[in-house]
């Protein structure tokens, strides 16, 4: 579980606070997303909630973040990185680059932590398995696709066994069957061991289909917190710049022409549009 | 970014079986024995005697020979022409229009060599038999501090990285209209939006590494453990002391023999 209890953080030398007075509480296993325009502060609550800020990047945090029953503020990072994963989004930056092959790079963290190898071998070849890169298990970090160093950089972020995943935007290098697998990973992840997911991503649509709660950001704030089909389907996406789904667009297209009645519900995901315009039509 | 800038060559020999400090205390003494030996010839008795055994038995024979070659023969061919003709006073051996072979500056260019070809394979030899990341692992095992290992495997490592993205720079600036051919004049200002651009997206890069190894627990205290496991043969540790004793001998022989 994590907590954030009116937290205000603002970066070295600025004056414009990145997050401004956030308090929300996001229960243990649940899947939450987090969305908003580019600037909103999405990635600056992802290092906050990793504890990077303030212990990275020092500026002026007032609030409590509370992850996994530790204050950020009051332990070091190293006593967080067990307990909070964080994968960024660009893959090709987190590759140790120390490494030979995928499967030592897998067991980078698991090495700093000190895990004994056998229970290392274990951890690495199931996370492999997970995020479907066993086959890449000998390959070089170095040579291996965005979308393969992204499920590589995944895979040794839950090769550590974290309770918080905290993910920046982990699919933008893969195309869609592969952002599907990943998301789909996670989610079960999710569930069976009851780890809490932060999704960061601008893609709604995946948001729509995978996310238990959505919290849209916008210069720094909550502006709004709820289920993916009340919040994407809601006007506050738009009055942020935040985007909409596709599903939802057409929606409003119709909407528009008289297509679509005013008091039916805008679709967020495929299904839901699919049965919503085979019941409107004539 | 397809490549890896270690020269490492995985091969099942006997050679890669030794534990990297043995490679490292073998190519030191190599070393000593290059810089101190007496001999005009010494140099390439020891490469005949030594190196190519030694990269006959670690099965890299070939990528040795192309990888010694193109750094030794240029200066090879240059310490002739310089050592050979610039030479003051020396005996003349013959001579052309203006230019003149004396054999002391012959003599001193053939010694030069010698040792150039030495050092330059045994270290290539090194390189070829030893992983990176197994030297920095047996080394912070010893004591080195695991920053220090971090940075230069992760420098090695990263080259072609940083290689390919000079390439993407000069392409995006060539796209713009940036002349990087021609006069020097030309050539000189067209430094400047090359090297901002790589230097401050190379700091971006290490704020952002510097992240993502700290989300791997690289600061993490107390004991770390190895997904490798480097194997160490019984011999291996006194092998090391004796070929430790080669340095002073080494070292004798030069005193004696001058």
């Amino acid at each position: 579980m994590l907590t954030l209890d009116h937290v205000t953080y603002r970066y070295p030398n600025t004056e414009r606070p990145a997050l401004r007075d956030l308090s929300l509480t996001i229960p243990a296993g649940q899947f939450c997303a987090v969305v908003g325009a580019n600037g909103a502060g999405k990635s600056t609550l992802a290092y906050t909630l990793a504890g990077f800020v303030p212990h990275f990047y020092h500026g002026t945090l007032t609030g409590a973040v509370t992850v996994a029953g530790l204050n950020t503020a009051s332990v070091t990072l190293a006593d967080l990185v067990r307990r909070v994963g964080l994968v960024f989004q660009n893959p090709y930056n987190q590759i140790s680059g120390t490494k030979f092959t995928v499967r030592e790079e897998v067991a980078f963290g698991l090495e700093n932590l000190g895990v004994p190898r056998a229970e290392m071998l274990e951890r690495i070849a199931a996370t492999m398995q997970l995020t479907g890169i066993a086959a890449l298990a000998e390959r070089s970090p170095l040579t291996l696709s965005g979308g393969q160093m992204q499920r590589v950089a995944l895979a040794s972020v839950l090769a550590m066994q974290p309770q918080v995943l905290v993910l920046d935007e982990p699919a933008s290098q893969l195309d869609p069957i592969g952002t599907r697998e990943v998301l789909a990973a996670v989610q079960a992840l999710a569930a069976s061991r009851r780890i809490t997911v932060v999704l960061i991503e601008h893609k709604l649509e995946w948001v729509a289909a995978f996310a238990d709660r959505v919290l849209v950001l916008a210069d720094g704030a909550l502006v709004a917190d709820g289920p993916p089909a009340e919040v994407l389907a809601s006007d506050v996406l738009l009055t942020h710049a935040a985007g909409q789904t596709r599903y939802t667009q057409a929606a409003r297209l119709a909407r528009a022409q008289g297509g679509w009645p005013a008091n039916q519900p805008l679709p967020v995901t495929l299904p839901q549009a699919v049965a919503a315009f085979q019941a409107a039509r004539p | 970014m397809s490549e890896q800038f270690s020269i490492f060559q995985s091969r099942p020999s006997r050679l890669h079986a030794l534990h990297p400090v043995t490679k490292l205390v073998l190519t030191f003494c190599l070393l000593a024995a290059a810089l101190l030996l007496p001999g005009l010839w010494t140099n390439y008795l020891l490469f005949a005697l030594a190196i190519l055994p030694l990269a006959t038995l670690g099965q890299v024979t070939g990528p040795l020979l192309r990888a010694v070659w193109p750094t030794v023969l240029p200066f090879a061919i240059s310490v002739f022409l310089i050592q050979g003709i610039i030479y003051p006073h020396g005996t003349p051996l013959f001579s052309l229009g203006p230019l003149t072979l004396k054999r002391e500056g012959l003599l001193l260019a053939i010694s030069g060599t010698g040792r150039i070809l030495m050092v330059v394979s045994n270290f290539i030899l090194f390189a070829l038999i030893t992983r990176p990341d197994t030297l920095m692992l047996s080394l912070v095992q010893r004591g080195v501090p695991g920053g220090l290992a971090y940075i230069v495997v992760a420098s090695i490592q990263l080259v072609p990285r940083f290689r390919a993205r000079a390439a993407a720079i000069l392409d995006a600036q060539h796209a713009r209209g940036l002349e990087t051919t021609g006069s020097l004049r030309r050539r000189l200002s067209a430094i400047v939006p090359l090297v901002v651009p790589l230097i401050l997206s190379s700091l971006v890069d290490v704020e952002e590494r510097a992240l993502a190894i700290e989300a791997r627990a690289f600061n993490h205290p107390g004991p770390k453990t190895s997904l490798i496991e480097i194997t160490e043969a019984g011999w291996e540790r006194p092998a090391r002391w004796l070929l430790l004793l080669t340095v002073p001998v080494s070292l004798g022989l030069r005193l004696w023999l001058g």
